[in-house]
């Protein structure tokens, strides 16, 4: 009986994923199926992975949101498209729903996190896509991709992005490998009082796992967030590890180790003493998504433990 | 000198050793217990000449200097409490309330969005804004002529703490760069402090101990009246001066080194006038073991609620502050001062 219905139901998700390649220009989101335009010109993106996707997939946008602890989209983004013509509306916390309705979009790109309030005044301005991401997990940025993608009609663009991205990464491992580099690798983000560890299933630990370094959390990390509580200076040989990646919301890592390495409990770990810190943009590392960011981080990656 | 008063001094001496005595254990538990996983009788082993080296630093190198800085804090907290509640002549007068705390953490802010790092200027930059903050409130407060009025000094403090609050929030929005930096002072904790930052404020320390002895005989004269004091040869807007000066530099040294930390110069001033009487002189004594005593174990609850991570310790004195000033309240006896 319990079989029968089981096989009933993979045979109908089969069928609506079938119906769905089928119509192309119609999405699954969170929302619902909705219905986007066949070539999108005026795309607003509400999610640094959304800002992300489109310019990996070759669109300009016209609106996107600043970058968390800035005023503005992440330096990186600056490498990719000019950054003066995007214009912001708003921070992630707070949209600016009218900047978003005077920019008269045809497509908005949003994050799993919007709300069903926010959505139903989104989706009357523009067709919304809003991925299907429920809590974290290492692989949910390249569904993500791919669903922004197909909303962009530019499948083929973004998984030759994604493509590229598994490529560097699968090659970076080797490299690594032959390198004898590798071992376990906590990334990290100091705070005043001690330090905060990065959950191992996000975006950011998820690329710096592919290239072959063991990233932990130790159960630190309680499920559904992003990074434990500020940890006891006590419980700093918790991330004695052999890579250490240290970030701040901002861009500038160095500032984080600077700060921490005031502190002695820091510089007594052996990570600390064998100089395998590696200060990181955190604006790339725990705040973005998408391909783009991918090839960031793994530049990052490359130039610390390959120099 | 009546032999009545000479058993009571005598049993105040008692009293306040077994105070310190208490203190003292308190502060060894708190190099004994932590969120790490040196346990009490590691550390005890450490106490008593071990060499372990991981062990070693945790009891010596973080447990040590945060129950220090604890002990300093506790004191300069109930200390200033006692003296604002005896120059405000008002038993709710708390230097968190009264906009200290506020102006230390705005001043801490500003200098942060106007580029400096958190490393350096912050301890002078968190006592002047203390000091600022103080002067508004009590400015606020003698101009309408209501000095004596409880109800109005704590509205005028609460008013300007929130808007001080409000202008360090406006301020991190401006600069969202600052806010992580910033969040440390908004709740304040003694986890990561660092005995260099004690150092640099021992000499205001050193100098409000100098001043307070000096104060302490007129401030107690001020209790019966401006004119009486007057008539003892006493200069009141001096005294009055002095006391803001050293409560402003003794919760900004306090503040500056482990944020803010609200209730503890509520409520230690309430238990040392328990132990003490009404004399301002007995009570600065008694604030001295009872203050550290507070601090230092509420931060020792604070490391084991939920490791491996802690509580700010703010926020504990503020749940155990909170029940004692609504019970000040709900008493209708508001002891005078």
């Amino acid at each position: 009986m319990l079989r029968s219905v089981l096989r009933l139901g993979l045979a109908g998700v089969l069928l609506s994923s079938l119906v769905a390649n089928a119509h192309a220009r119609e999405l699954d989101t969170a929302f619902g199926e909705i219905e986007v335009p066949d070539a999108p010109q005026r795309v607003v993106t509400l999610y640094e992975g959304a800002l992300d996707a489109t310019l990996a997939a070759g669109v300009t946008p016209i609106g996107a949101i600043a970058s968390r602890g800035s005023n503005d989209v992440a330096a990186y983004i600056g490498e990719h498209t000019d950054v003066s013509a995007l214009e912001m509306v708003g921070v992630t916390r707070e949209l600016n729903i009218e900047a978003v309705l005077r920019l008269q979009p045809d497509l908005i790109l949003a994050a799993p996190q919007l709300s069903e309030e926010q959505y139903q005044l989104l989706s009357r301005i523009a067709p919304t896509v809003v991925p299907k991401t429920s809590g974290f997990s290492r692989d949910s940025w390249k569904a993500e991709t791919q669903l922004f993608g197909q909303a962009l009609g530019k499948e083929a663009e973004i998984d030759e992005a994604l493509e590229n991205v598994e490529q560097r990464a699968a090659e970076l491992n080797e490299r690594l490998s032959d390198a004898n580099v590798g071992g376990t690798a906590y990334l990290v983000r100091w705070m005043p009082a001690g330090p905060m560890v990065m959950s191992s299933e996000l975006f950011s630990t998820g690329v710096l796992a592919s290239t072959g370094l063991i990233v932990e959390d130790e159960g630190l990390v309680s499920e559904g967030s992003a990074h434990s509580d500020v940890l006891s200076l006590e419980n700093l040989s918790l991330i004695d590890s052999d890579w250490l990646f240290l970030a701040t919301l901002n861009e500038d890592g160095q500032q984080a180790l600077d700060a921490a390495e005031q502190s002695n409990a820091f510089t007594r770990l052996n990570v600390v003493q064998q100089e395998h810190v590696v200060p990181v943009n955190g604006q790339v590392w725990s705040s973005a998504s998408g391909p783009l960011a991918a090839q960031a981080i793994l530049n990052d990656i490359e130039q610390a433990l390959l120099p | 000198m009546t032999v009545s008063s000479l058993t009571q001094r005598f049993e105040q001496r008692t009293l306040l050793l077994s105070l310190l005595t208490a203190l003292v254990a308190v502060s060894v538990v708190s190099l004994l217990v932590g969120a790490g996983s040196v346990s009490p009788l590691q550390a005890l082993s450490i106490l008593l000449g071990s060499e372990d080296s991981d062990a070693h630093f945790v009891v010596w190198g973080l447990r040590a200097p945060r129950t220090l800085i604890g002990i300093v804090v506790g004191m300069a907290l109930g200390v200033s409490g006692a003296l604002l509640q005896a120059v405000a002549r008002n038993p709710l007068a708390e230097p968190g309330l009264l906009g200290v705390s506020a102006g230390a953490a705005f001043a801490v802010a500003l200098a942060l969005v106007l580029g400096s790092s958190a490393a350096t200027l912050r301890i002078s930059v968190a006592q002047l804004g203390a000091l600022i903050g103080c002067l508004c409130v009590l400015g606020v407060a003698r101009w309408r002529g209501v000095g004596n009025d409880p109800v109005r000094l704590v509205l005028a403090g609460a008013a300007f703490s929130a808007l001080l609050g409000a202008m360090t929030a406006l301020l991190l929005l401006f600069d969202q760069r600052s806010a992580d930096e910033v969040r440390f002072w908004v709740i304040g904790s003694l986890a990561g402090r660092r005995l260099e930052d004690l150092i640099a404020v021992l000499p205001s320390i050193a100098f409000c101990t100098l001043l307070v002895a000096l104060i302490a005989r007129p401030l107690s004269a001020l209790a019966l009246g401006e004119r009486m004091a007057s008539g003892l040869g006493h200069h009141p807007q001096l005294i009055r001066a002095l006391v803001v000066l050293c409560v402003a530099l003794l919760v900004g040294a306090a503040t500056a080194i482990a944020g803010p930390i609200i209730f503890v110069g509520l409520v230690v001033p309430f238990v040392a006038r328990a132990f003490a009487g009404p004399d301002i002189r007995r009570t600065l004594w008694f604030c001295l073991p009872i203050g550290p005593l507070i601090v230092v174990s509420a931060d020792v609850i604070s490391r084991l609620v939920v490791a491996p991570s802690e509580l700010p310790l703010g926020v504990l004195t503020a749940l155990c502050g909170a029940p004692v000033l609504i019970a000040v309240v709900r008493a209708r006896r508001l002891p005078m001062l």
